[in-house]
């Protein structure tokens, strides 16, 4: 049993701020054949990999300002994988030709106790729904084809209703923060699946009432 | 992980920390235990910002063992315990408006690792903000995960380097019912530390830093 490298260092402060950077857009249900069928030809893998995932929202209300929101996941089909927990940060603002919608991401893996810890440190869960679909990747991208679903029961996973007739598309990459091209590579790979679906940057602070 | 007991050894009469840390490293050579390596258990406190006035502020404690250098525990005392890797402590930067990290109160425990046969013993020096309060021993057996068989064997093993100081049965596995495994993910081992730090950070050490 060797010993594992001890740093002297702390772990705070060294690492890179990775960036999200998103596109976003949906399609009918009836459509979505023909985009898995694109994806399936544009993408790296043989088969897409399915998932089936319930994410729970939760918000910590400080003092002053906007509340602080965290996402939990976790799969439903593989439900001794750890859970994710997801920070995101606000859009960044700038430069309006940017092609794509980038903000801060943390990703964070944690074990199962999440829930219950989140609510000893003050979260309260708003909302939760379960998301089930494909997802696909090409080089750096992540395309994430989803149908989401409301929990009708807080907690029960197994009753649930659809939100819509329509798929969720999300083209996403994580890169540090700084590199532009990345953009760039979104908006090409977008033009290659329209006229199916119409990729775009939706800033999430426009859509609250 | 086996089952793994953490303790605190008192300075030898008359002694400094680091030779009564010396005289336990030399006792686990004459043993015939071999050095390998070093490591590394810290703790940081965040105290909640913004809590209903009356109400002590809870205190977050987010600990890391360099025994599993990727992985990152964060627990309330007596409270759930979280097992994260080590992306939550950039999370912990980003939420500094409402946990506030408490420097001053960063505990940190360094030494040498030993091998001997089937243990894993680590001699460490527990430092508050640069000045040694404690020494902390930990023992591992690593071949068995239930506390109740094993025990005894750890208890005689202890006394052959620790002498009068062999401590009882860590209240980690008192809690828990005959026959359950301790778990493979160093919860039980944190949670040890932490009560030793606790417990060294309430101590008042006459005189100055003792190094």
């Amino acid at each position: 049993m060797e010993a594992p490298p001890v740093t002297v260092m702390p772990v705070t402060g060294g690492t890179i701020n990775m960036m999200e950077y998103l596109l976003q857009g949906s399609v009918l249900d009836q459509a979505l054949d023909s985009l898995l069928h694109r994806l399936r030809g544009l993408c790296d893998s043989m088969e897409p990999e399915t998932f089936t995932d319930h994410e729970l929202v939760y918000l910590l209300k400080g003092q002053q300002g906007n509340p602080f929101i965290l996402r939990a996941r976790r799969s439903l089909s593989h439900p001794n994988t750890p859970w994710h927990l997801r920070y995101l940060g606000q859009p960044e603002v700038g430069d309006k030709s940017r092609h794509a919608l980038v903000r801060n991401c943390v990703d964070v893996a944690t074990s199962h106790s999440l829930p219950e810890f989140l609510n000893e440190m003050g979260f309260r869960m708003d909302h939760e729904f379960v998301a089930t679909g494909h997802m696909f990747r090409k080089g750096a991208m992540k395309i994430v084809v989803s149908k989401l679903s409301r929990i009708l029961v807080p907690g029960n996973t197994e009753n649930t209703e659809r939100l819509s007739l329509s798929y969720l598309v999300e083209l996403s990459v994580l890169a540090p923060a700084g590199q532009d091209t990345v953009s760039e590579d979104m908006r090409s790979f977008a033009e290659q699946l329209k006229p199916l679906i119409h990729l775009e940057k939706i800033d999430p602070s426009k859509q609250r009432h | 992980m086996g089952v793994t007991c953490v303790c605190q050894v008192p300075v030898a009469e008359g002694k400094s920390v680091q030779q009564t840390v010396d005289l336990l490293h030399k006792k686990l050579e004459q043993l015939g235990a071999v050095k390998q390596g070093s490591f590394c258990v810290d703790c940081e406190t965040y105290h909640a910002t913004g809590n209903v006035s009356g109400q002590p502020s809870k205190l977050l404690y987010v600990m890391h063992n360099s025994e599993t250098p990727l992985s990152c525990l964060a627990l309330f005392e007596g409270g759930p315990c979280l097992v994260a890797d080590a992306n939550f402590d950039v999370l912990m930067v980003k939420l500094k408006s409402h946990f506030q990290n408490a420097k001053g109160h960063k505990v940190e425990c360094r030494g040498s690792r030993y091998r001997y046969c089937d243990f894993l013993i680590k001699v460490g020096t527990v430092t508050m903000s640069s000045s040694a309060r404690g020494i902390s021993v930990e023992v591992e057996y690593c071949p068995c995960v239930v506390p109740g068989d094993c025990w005894n064997l750890m208890k005689e093993f202890m006394q052959s380097f620790l002498g009068t100081s062999v401590p009882e049965l860590p209240s980690v596995f008192v809690a828990k019912p005959e026959g359950l495994f301790a778990p493979a993910d160093c919860v039980d081992t944190v949670t040890q530390y932490l009560e030793l730090f606790n417990k060294l950070r309430k101590l008042q050490i006459p005189g100055s830093n003792v190094r």
